[in-house]
C-alpha cells in the first residue's frame, strides 16, 4: 500500500508542476528575447564600425588602400572592453589588411551592391559575433569590389542580456509569487469544507448516531450521505442488540420468577414429597435456565467480531462422531432412532471443533424436541458438508430466515430457548460456512446443512 | 656609468633587436619547492627593474627569479616563437604589440584585490596592466632658452621652429617615425590628437631636424652639444641623465603631454602562473607602485601614492595636459601595414613640406 498522501500536496503538486514548466518555458523565452534585443542593440555597432572602415576604402597606388580610423576599432569595444578583430578583403577573397583572418560570408556570391551580414562564430577559441560588409569602390571609373570583416567578443551583448533578462527575471518572479499566493488560497478554500467535516465529525458525542447535518459542496454531500448511511446501519444494528439483550433478560427473568415462586410455594407447605417434587422441578428449572444462559453467553461470543478462533485443521468425521456419541443417551431414552452416515475417508476442514460439536448438538437437539423419530448425522466430502435430516414437523419455507433470528420459536410451547439456530449460523459464518434449510427426504422433516469453503484435504 | 646603462637600455628597449641579452638572476634562499620559480621577460633595462625584484624577492625569497631583458621587438618575436622559452610574466613598453597579444587572447586574467582596484584607464580587462607613467617630453640645453627664450610647450615649439628655423638648421633632433617603433606610436597619437602636428612636423624639417632611433641617442648628442633640443623624449629615461646634466632642461609640455605606460600580463601558457600571479599583484600593490615611486623615475600609477615620481603628482602638477596612450582597440590601427604606410608617406610629405619650395 501506498503512503497516504496529503490531498493538499498532491493538489499543489499537480497545480504547481505545470505552473513551473510554464515558468520554465517563459524564462527561456525571456532570456532569448533578452538575447535578440541586445544582439540588434550590438549589431549597430558592427555596422557603424563596417561602414567607417569601408569608407576610408580607397584605391591607390594601383591597389585597395585602406587609412584604418581608430575609432571604428574604438566603437567594437564598449564598456565591456571586448576583443576586436577587423579585416578587408579584396572581390577576389585577397586579405588587404587586418589584425585576423576572418572568415568571410559563407553566401554566395550575390552580384547586390551593398550587403550586411551578422553571424555567431567560433573562431580561435573565442566565440564572436561578425559583421561582414560587401561593398564597392565609389570612385569615378572603378568599381572594385571588397568586404569589410569585424569581429568583437560577447561580453558586451552579454551584460546587456544578463541587464535585460534581470528586469524580465523581476516580472516574471513576481507573477510567479503572485500565482502561487493564489494557488496556495484557492486549495486551502477548496478544502476548508474538508476540514469543517473533520471537526463536525470530531465533535460529535461519541453515543450519538444522529446523521450529520451541514451544508458541503457536492462532492462532500456524497461523502456525508454514505456517512450518514453508515450511521443508520448503525442505529439499526444498535436496537438489534437493544432487543437481543431485552429478550435475553426476559427470557432469564421469566425461569427466575418461575424457580421463586416456586420456592415459595414449597416453604408454605410442610410435607417433604411437596418439597421435594419442588425442589425436582427447581432443579429442572436451572438446569435449563443454565443453559440458556451457556447458550447466550456463545451467542455473544459469536457474534463478537473482534474475537475470532484459531481455525485448525480437523476431520468432519470425528466431529460428527462425537456429537452422535454425545447424543446418544438422551435420544436413546427418548426413543428415537440416531443414525451416523460418513464417507470411509476423512473430512478434512478448518475450523473449531468444540464450536462445530455444539452446532451438531443443537441441531439434534432440535430435531429432537420438536419431535422427531429419526435423526441421521452426515458428512460429505467434495465439498466438505455436515449435514442433519430428521423426519419432524420441518419449517415451512417462507419461515426458514426467521428461524435463524434468536428468541425466534416456530412453535409456541417449546421448551427451546429460541437460541439453537441462531448459534449454529453464528458457527457457520465463523467458518465462512454456508448454512441451508431444506426439506428433507420425502419432502418431509428437514435438512440442515453446512456447506464448508473450498477443499482443504 | 649611468648614462651608459641608459644607452644600452634605450638601445634595447626601443631600438632593433638587443646587442646581447642582459638578465638577473636571484635564487631562492629556502629550496622547498622546485616548481617556485619565476621567468620574466621585459623591455625594462637593469637599473630600473632591479629595485622591483629586489624587494620582491626578498619578500618571498623561496621564489627563484629569472628577469630577461629583450628589446621589444624581440620580446615580440620571441612570445610568437614556440620554441623560445616560455615567460610567467611579459613586460613592455611597446603598448599596441603588448594589446595586440593580449586582444588576441594570449593573456590569462588576473582576479586579485589590488587588480579589481586598479584604474580602469591603466588596464584592459584584467588582463593587461599599465603599472607605469612616462611623459613624453623636450629637453633642450640652457643656451637654447637663454638665447630664445624657454619652450614650455608644443606652441612654444612650433613658434620657435617657424621664426628661428634657419638659426635651429640641424640642432633639433627628434624620433625617426619609419626606423623607431616608438616615434611611430608618438606619430600616430599626436596626429589623433590634432592636426596642427602636421604644422610641428613641417616646422621640424624646415628646421632639418636629425631624425635618431633612441632616446638615448638624442640625449647623448644634447649632452654633448651636436643637438640643442630634442622633442618626444621617453621622460622616465630623460629624467635621470637630465639631473645628471646640469646643462639641459626637461620640460613636460603644458599644452598637452603624452604618457606611455609599461605594459605588463600573465601569458595563458605561463610555466608558473602561481609565482606569476603573485609577482603581477605585487606590482600593482601599494608597496611595488612605492619602490617605482622612490626608487626608479618609472612614475607610479597606484591612486593612492602622491609625491614625487606618482601620476599623481604629475596630474597636480599638469592637469589636463597629461594624455596617457588610450589602452584600447584603437591601438590595434597602431600596427595596421596601410595604416602605417599611410602616416609615414603623410610625414616624409609634410617634414618635406618647406624644402621643395624655393626661397625657403
Amino acid at each position: 500500500m501506498k503512503p497516504p498522501g496529503s490531498l493538499y500536496r498532491r493538489l499543489l503538486a499537480w497545480l504547481l508542476l505545470p505552473l513551473m514548466a510554464l515558468g520554465t518555458l517563459m524564462l527561456v523565452q525571456a532570456y532569448l528575447d533578452a538575447r535578440r534585443t541586445a544582439d540588434r542593440a550590438f549589431d549597430r555597432l558592427l555596422e557603424a564600425a563596417t561602414l567607417s572602415i569601408a569608407e576610408q576604402v580607397q584605391w591607390q597606388n594601383e591597389r585597395l588602400w585602406l587609412d584604418l580610423p581608430p575609432a571604428a576599432l574604438e566603437m567594437l569595444a564598449t564598456g565591456a572592453e571586448e576583443r576586436v578583430f577587423y579585416a578587408v578583403y579584396d572581390g577576389d577573397g585577397q586579405f588587404i589588411t587586418g589584425n585576423a583572418r576572418l572568415p568571410g560570408d559563407p553566401r554566395g556570391d550575390t552580384d547586390s551592391g551593398d550587403t550586411l551580414h551578422y553571424r555567431d562564430i567560433e573562431w580561435r577559441g573565442l566565440s564572436l559575433r561578425q559583421g561582414i560588409r560587401r561593398t564597392r569602390l565609389e570612385d569615378w571609373s572603378l568599381r572594385e569590389r571588397f568586404e569589410v570583416r569585424v569581429g568583437h567578443t560577447r561580453e558586451g551583448r552579454q551584460a546587456l542580456t544578463l541587464a535585460l533578462l534581470r528586469g524580465n527575471l523581476a516580472y516574471i518572479a513576481v507573477m510567479a509569487g503572485v500565482a502561487i499566493i493564489v494557488l496556495l488560497l484557492a486549495i486551502r478554500s477548496a478544502l476548508a469544507p474538508l476540514t469543517r467535516l473533520r471537526r463536525a465529525i470530531r465533535a460529535r458525542d461519541p453515543r450519538t448516531l444522529a446523521p450529520l447535518e451541514l451544508p458541503l459542496p457536492r462532492e462532500l454531500a456524497e461523502l456525508r450521505e454514505t456517512l450518514n448511511e453508515l450511521l443508520a446501519r448503525m442505529r439499526r444494528v444498535r436496537a438489534n442488540q437493544e432487543r437481543f439483550i431485552g429478550d435475553a433478560s426476559h427470557q432469564l427473568r421469566t425461569p427466575l420468577a418461575g424457580l421463586s415462586a416456586r420456592a415459595e410455594l414449597a416453604l408454605r407447605q410442610d410435607d417433604p414429597q411437596a418439597w421435594r417434587d419442588a425442589l425436582q422441578a427447581m432443579q429442572a428449572t436451572s438446569t435449563s435456565t443454565a443453559r440458556l444462559a451457556v447458550q447466550l453467553l456463545s451467542l455473544t461470543r459469536l457474534n463478537n467480531p473482534e474475537a475470532t478462533p484459531e481455525l485448525r485443521h480437523l476431520d468432519l468425521n470425528v466431529v460428527a462422531r462425537m456429537a452422535v456419541r454425545n447424543a446418544w443417551s438422551t435420544c436413546h431414552r427418548d426413543g428415537i432412532d440416531l443414525g451416523m452416515e460418513a464417507p470411509e475417508a476423512p473430512v478434512m476442514v478448518n475450523g473449531v471443533d468444540w464450536q462445530l460439536e455444539e452446532a451438531l448438538g443443537n441441531l439434534i437437539d432440535n430435531s429432537r424436541r420438536y419431535g422427531a423419530t429419526r435423526i441421521t448425522v452426515r458428512t460429505l466430502p467434495d465439498p466438505p458438508t455436515l449435514e442433519v435430516e430428521d423426519n419432524g414437523p420441518g419449517v415451512p419455507a417462507d419461515k426458514r430466515l426467521l428461524v435463524l433470528r434468536p428468541f425466534y420459536r416456530g412453535r409456541d410451547g417449546g421448551e427451546g430457548s429460541g437460541l439453537g439456530l441462531a448459534i449454529v449460523d453464528g458457527i457457520a459464518r465463523t467458518h465462512g460456512a454456508r448454512l441451508a434449510l431444506n426439506e428433507g427426504q420425502d419432502r418431509q422433516g428437514l435438512r440442515v446443512t453446512l456447506r464448508f469453503p473450498g477443499d482443504c484435504r | 656609468m649611468i648614462k651608459k646603462a641608459i644607452l644600452t637600455l634605450v638601445l634595447v628597449l626601443l631600438g632593433p633587436p638587443a646587442l646581447a641579452t642582459e638578465s638577473l638572476h636571484f635564487s631562492a634562499e629556502v629550496r622547498d619547492d622546485p616548481t617556485r620559480s619565476l621567468i620574466i621577460h621585459g623591455a625594462l633595462d637593469l637599473p630600473y627593474v632591479q629595485p622591483l625584484l629586489e624587494d620582491f624577492h626578498r619578500r618571498y625569497p623561496n621564489i627563484e627569479l629569472h628577469y630577461r631583458n629583450f628589446s621589444t621587438l624581440e620580446l615580440h618575436q620571441r612570445f610568437l616563437d614556440e620554441d623560445q622559452e616560455r615567460a610567467d610574466v611579459l613586460i613592455s613598453s611597446a603598448m599596441p604589440w603588448q594589446y595586440r597579444l593580449a586582444n588576441d587572447g594570449y593573456a590569462q586574467a588576473l582576479e586579485t584585490p589590488a587588480a579589481s582596484a586598479w584604474p580602469s584607464w591603466a588596464r584592459w580587462r584584467h588582463e593587461l596592466f599599465g603599472f607605469t607613467f612616462e611623459p613624453i617630453v623636450i629637453v633642450y640645453r640652457r643656451e637654447l632658452e637663454e638665447r630664445f627664450g624657454a619652450v614650455n610647450s608644443h606652441a612654444d615649439l612650433l613658434n620657435l621652429l617657424e621664426r628661428r628655423h634657419e638659426a635651429l638648421r640641424g640642432r633639433v633632433v627628434t624620433y625617426d617615425p619609419a626606423r623607431s617603433g616608438a616615434g611611430y606610436t608618438y606619430a600616430i597619437e599626436e596626429v589623433r590628437l590634432s592636426p596642427r602636428y602636421w604644422d610641428l612636423v613641417a616646422a621640424l624639417g624646415s628646421a632639418n631636424a636629425a631624425l635618431v632611433d633612441t632616446t638615448g641617442e638624442m640625449l647623448d648628442g644634447l649632452a654633448e652639444g651636436r643637438y640643442w633640443l630634442g622633442y618626444n623624449l621617453l621622460g622616465s629615461y630623460a629624467k635621470d641623465f637630465v639631473d645628471a646634466h646640469p646643462q639641459l632642461k626637461m620640460v613636460i609640455p603644458s599644452d598637452y603631454a603624452l604618457v606611455t605606460q609599461r605594459l605588463a600580463f600573465i601569458p595563458r601558457e605561463a610555466p608558473h602562473p602561481e609565482s606569476a600571479r603573485l609577482f603581477l599583484d605585487y606590482l600593482l600593490s601599494e608597496t611595488g607602485q612605492g619602490v617605482i615611486s622612490e626608487k626608479t623615475s618609472l612614475g607610479a600609477v597606484h591612486p593612492s601614492l602622491e609625491g614625487p615620481g606618482t601620476a599623481g603628482e604629475l596630474r597636480t602638477r599638469l592637469g589636463d595636459a597629461l594624455r596617457p596612450i588610450r589602452l584600447g582597440p584603437g591601438l590595434l590601427a597602431t600596427l595596421d601595414d596601410l595604416k602605417r604606410e599611410a602616416l609615414l608617406s603623410r610625414w616624409q610629405r609634410e617634414f618635406q613640406r618647406w624644402s621643395n619650395i624655393p626661397g625657403r
